[in-house]
């Protein structure tokens, strides 16, 4: 409980301190929202011209992509520092973090916000209201969706990022980001083989986006619950290989902000 | 220094700090294998699925579309305008000031000269994934018309987002819209689909802009098409952004006000 409290006062200031300038705050959630608008074009033309890929029509994609938008959005945005843990470890911004008489791991993630990416969540629940056909049931599986999708890829973020702590490279982290974004944002079934293997294992993409896109139009119980498990699965594996990482982490002997 | 020397020295100093850092490299050449794959993959099954064609593309020819016209993209840093927008709000130009050269001309060789090993290594390895999964170029002779579109192509962004960044002497906070100018090269600039795909009137409007040099042109030589007046019309942008960034930074920096030091 005392963790809770003091994960959302962190969460609050770190909201309050992304705010302090309301102008830039809302210039980036509009740009943000503006460059998803580029995308949905993108898709709306492709399909215009092909009809379909593999199963996959406008309306299953812009479903996808309102998934995609909304978890990954929520992610980056809520729990940006995901996203910052080589850089956090090259830095020696653990320092600071690791003198607080609170998990380390859960303070870190919420400890900074990012608006650019509160832009693509909002914009992930307007397009699902607006062209997700939204009724009741649908609904309650795009709120599922979502949240597992982001519980699976703020798992992977902080596992494949703690692996800094053990190589001190950033390398792994970058590339994780890169590949996990870029993958989940096309549909699954354009690939086959070893690719798509690894789209539901190593770099598990598809339970980000594609599995719950599927989920809202067609509810499966064998893929619920394979979204739950990965949802519980994924952000232990993230705890356990920072919480073993981090005692290898040696100080940077810089002060930094906690 | 002659100003010939400080764009030498320019080119060749970042070009070297580019090579030097392999880990940088590494990770630009795997994020473009990556993205140039999943979006070759994704018109190949199009096309497939469409009579093997797709706006008058084939299966391969689209491989090697997109194989061009992500290197030309992911060559060059995506953030520069974020960057360069940062240099400006805080100032730190300022420094840059004091060279006895003029600031756009060598940050502009400078990131060209960051840019040019990234390009051969992408040009590379774009033509042996695409080599591997689609066949050989659908033309030779065009694939190598490709390569100086290729530079032309990068050269013409370079400029265009310099001119584009310069706007951060008059609103300080241009973070942001480097987003909006990367979904213009990603859409009409001919990134993510060739230009023919585009409907009727956004196609109009896409041929009539700066965009569709940065990407489509070299993309379209790469895929096949014998169309050399492509490349004038390349040289034709490249004259009119190095003019239009020269003119706003010009403007630009006589607004510069740096306090403290």
């Amino acid at each position: 409980m005392r963790t809770l409290r003091s994960v959302l006062a962190t969460l609050r200031a770190a909201v309050a301190e992304a705010r302090a300038n309301p102008g830039s705050f809302w210039t980036q959630v509009v740009t943000m929202a503006v460059n998803d608008l580029a995308w949905v074009a993108f898709w709306v033309i492709v399909f215009r011209k092909v009809g379909t890929i593999r199963g996959w029509d406008r309306d299953r994609i812009l479903l996808l992509f309102a998934v995609l938008t909304t978890d990954a959005g929520f992610v980056l945005g809520v729990l940006a520092n995901t996203k910052r843990i080589p850089e956090m470890v090259r830095d020696g911004e653990l320092d600071a973090a690791l003198t607080l008489p609170t998990p380390t791991l859960p303070h870190l993630l919420v400890r900074r916000v990012d608006a650019v990416n509160i832009g693509d969540c909002v914009f992930g629940v307007v397009l699902f209201l607006t062209l997700g056909h939204p009724t009741v049931g649908r609904t309650l599986v795009y709120v599922f969706g979502s949240l597992t999708g982001a519980a699976v890829m703020a798992g992977f973020l902080v596992a494949i990022g703690s692996l800094a702590l053990f190589t001190g490279r950033g390398e792994p982290g970058e590339l994780g980001l890169h590949a996990i974004i870029l993958l989940s944002s096309y549909p699954v079934d354009i690939f086959v083989g070893a690719t798509k293997i690894l789209l539901y294992t190593a770099v598990p993409a598809a339970f980000v986006s594609a599995v719950p896109a599927r989920l809202i139009d067609h509810v499966d119980g064998g893929q619920a619950a394979s979204m739950a498990g990965m949802a519980v699965a994924l952000p232990l594996v993230g705890w356990t290989v920072f919480t073993l990482g981090l005692r290898r982490y040696t100080s940077s002997s810089l002060w930094t902000r906690a | 220094m002659s100003a010939e020397r400080w764009a030498a020295v320019a080119v060749s100093s970042e070009g070297r700090r580019t090579l030097s850092d392999r880990s940088a490299l590494v990770v630009s050449l795997c994020f473009y294998a990556m993205v140039s794959t999943i979006l070759a993959t994704l018109w190949r099954t199009a096309a497939a699925g469409h009579g093997g064609e797709v706006a008058g593309y084939t299966g391969r020819e689209l491989t090697w579309y997109i194989a061009m016209s992500e290197a030309c993209t992911v060559t060059l840093n995506i953030r520069m305008i974020e960057l360069i927008g940062q240099d400006i709000a805080s100032g730190g130009i300022a420094v840059e000031l004091l060279r006895p050269a003029p600031v756009l001309w060598l940050r502009a060789l400078g990131e060209l000269g960051r840019a040019l090993p990234r390009m051969v290594a992408c040009a590379l390895l774009g033509g042996a994934l695409s080599w591997l999964t689609a066949g050989p170029p659908p033309h030779a002779g065009t694939w190598l018309l490709a390569l100086p579109a290729m530079l032309l192509g990068v050269s013409v962004n370079l400029m265009a987002q310099h001119a584009f960044a310069a706007i951060a002497f008059w609103i300080r906070d241009a973070r942001s819209t480097w987003f909006l100018y990367q979904k213009l090269v990603f859409m009409v600039g001919g990134m993510l689909l060739p230009l023919q795909i585009l409907p009727h009137a956004l196609r109009t409007v896409a041929f009539g802009l700066p965009f569709m040099a940065m990407a489509y042109v070299p993309a379209r030589l790469a895929s096949g098409h014998f169309e050399p007046a492509l490349l004038l019309v390349q040289a034709g942008w490249l004259v009119v952004m190095a003019a239009a960034a020269n003119a706003v930074w010009n403007l630009g920096q006589r607004r510069l006000q740096v306090v403290g030091g």
